[in-house]
């Protein structure tokens, strides 16, 4: 019998915004826990700070950074990570999540969320920084699955297959984002069940539900709308072989009011009850 | 010799901040989207969120300037200034004089972006305890001759325009004035106070005074100043208003 590597789920979860603060602090919420943007809050002080403690002391959190960049072939930056961790000891975060991605090089930050080739370098480069983070940290990372538009001339080997391998080297743990498992087999052509019967389900410690925008063509991952039909559906093929899983919404831009938010939210607690029914003959 | 990682991120980079054509190269084509289209869903990706970083730290600019010449002067900012500043919180801290320098003659540019950042600034600044009348007190009397500063959310600007009352009028979206200059600077105390960033503009008395307090001069070292110049009797009434206003905004804080 080998130790569970995640943790047992929290339940369900929002990601914690400006917008709704107010509603948080004016009265309990129907939300087990918060994720928040790490990056929000590595500031001085002020409301942020504020906010942060005052609503941290009515709910658990997790946070989930942009920066870390753990794709980049370069050193790690070392003042981000202390800033990571200062927030940490603040925060206490049942866990800590970032990318599989690469933001910037030779100290050119593009802030967004880059797409890497998935060959054996790269592997070799996210697995050293990973143990890096983890030994900095002393504690086991989430990494999310990105979504991205280009495919590497370079890759020989699958999303899936990056991510599994990766998470078995480094011993670290995944966020699973439904949205962006979508995005990517729309962009790329693959079947998105392909992805998650590739994964290693006993290291995906949480779940991200967000929309996007369909260009026809292509689609791009912009948390400004509801989740759509086709994600939910995922969802619960995911549920149906993961199990039970932190699950929560993210959305970035156009934020409807919380009860909105937390009516989503409700839909996936039902598809999730329902995914784990046990199959009667 | 295949490239190496770093130099395949490095062409990415360059295609992305720069339109360097160099990495479609790197990219698998096809018939559907093309490898040009997909690296473009990244360039457009990045300028756009990076505008909007801008109008959202510079919005009282951006509502001055309408959508079409906001989005071509920081689109100019964007292409000079690719960010090296590991958070977008801190992306912009350059704009107001990149609009100085390029928009010699529309100095109330400059300076509508110059109090957008400070209020920006002032909002989440280091929480250092504020000098108010409960420390006062604490301190008892011999508080009159510790060092003072303003609070980390504090600062002063010169305005050479009527950017304040323009900045106003758009905060509240009505028609701003047409700029005007003034004959003389007029100093803007920028502060924050229980979580409110705020700024008013400031007479040249009160103006001299904070540039003393701010530059470290103690409370008697800024009361002998005062009295020199006008005089004790009047000296006494002047400042004992402008202390108990600075107590109450929190403007203040001891230094070191």
């Amino acid at each position: 019998m080998t130790e569970s590597k995640t943790a047992p789920s929290p339940g369900f979860g929002l990601g914690l915004r400006p917008d709704h603060y107010s509603e948080f602090l004016a009265r309990p919420q129907r939300v087990e826990w918060l994720e928040i943007i790490s990056e929000n809050y590595m500031v001085p002080g002020g409301k942020p700070r504020a906010m942060l403690d005052a609503i941290r002391a009515d709910y658990p959190m997790v946070m989930h950074g942009v920066s870390l960049s753990i794709g980049s072939d370069e050193p790690l930056d070392l003042d981000y990570l202390a800033e990571l961790k200062a927030l940490e000891r603040r925060v206490e975060p049942l866990w800590i999540s970032d990318h599989l991605c690469w933001t910037g090089i030779n100290a050119h930050n593009t802030h967004d969320l880059l797409p890497l080739p998935y060959d054996a370098p790269a592997l070799d480069c996210v697995v050293d920084n990973i143990a890096r983070v983890q030994d900095y940290l002393g504690r086991r990372i989430l990494i999310e699955n990105p979504s991205s538009y280009v495919t590497f001339r370079s890759s020989d080997r699958s999303e899936w297959d990056f991510l599994a391998e990766m998470a078995e080297r480094a011993d670290c743990l995944l966020l699973l984002d439904v949205n962006n498992i979508y995005v990517s087999a729309r962009n790329h052509g693959f079947d998105p069940l392909d992805y998650l019967a590739g994964l290693p389900g006993d290291r995906i410690q949480q779940i991200h539900l967000a929309g996007h925008s369909d260009m026809g063509d292509y689609v791009i991952d912009t948390h400004d709308a509801d989740v759509c039909d086709a994600v939910w559906e995922l969802y619960s093929q995911a549920i149906a072989m993961f199990g039970p899983v932190a699950t929560m919404i993210e959305r970035d831009d156009d934020i409807p009011p919380l009860g909105q938010v937390i009516a989503e939210l409700d839909r996936a607690r039902a598809l999730a009850e329902t995914a784990l029914e046990p199959v009667h003959a | 010799m295949p490239e190496t990682l770093r130099e395949v991120q490095q062409r990415f980079l360059a295609a992305i901040i720069a339109g360097d054509a160099g990495a479609e190269a790197l990219i698998v084509d096809d018939a559907r989207v093309g490898a040009r289209k997909r690296l473009g869903i990244y360039r457009n990706n990045y300028r756009a969120s990076l505008i909007g970083v801008l109008s959202d730290h510079f919005e009282r600019l951006h509502a001055y300037l309408g959508d079409e010449q906001f989005d071509n002067v920081a689109g100019a900012y964007l292409a000079a200034n690719p960010s090296t500043t590991r958070s977008l919180r801190y992306y912009g801290g350059a704009f107001p004089a990149f609009l100085a320098r390029h928009f010699p003659g529309d100095g109330e540019l400059a300076e509508l972006a110059a109090i957008d950042w400070a209020l920006r600034s002032a909002f989440d600044a280091p929480d250092t305890p504020v000098l108010d009348a409960a420390r006062v007190g604490q301190l008892g009397d011999a508080w009159i001759e510790q060092p003072l500063t303003l609070h980390p959310a504090a600062q002063l600007l010169a305005m050479h325009f009527n950017s304040a009352a323009i900045w106003s009028a758009l905060d509240a979206e009505h028609h701003p004035p047409a700029p005007v200059a003034f004959a003389e600077p007029v100093s803007l105390l920028v502060w924050r106070n229980c979580q409110q960033t705020k700024f008013r503009s400031l007479s040249v008395p009160e103006a001299a005074a904070l540039s003393l307090l701010a530059g470290g001069a103690s409370f008697a070292a800024l009361s002998a100043d005062v009295i020199e110049r006008v005089g004790e009797a009047a000296a006494m009434e002047e400042l004992a208003a402008r202390l108990g206003q600075w107590l109450a905004d929190g403007v203040l804080a001891l230094a070191g």
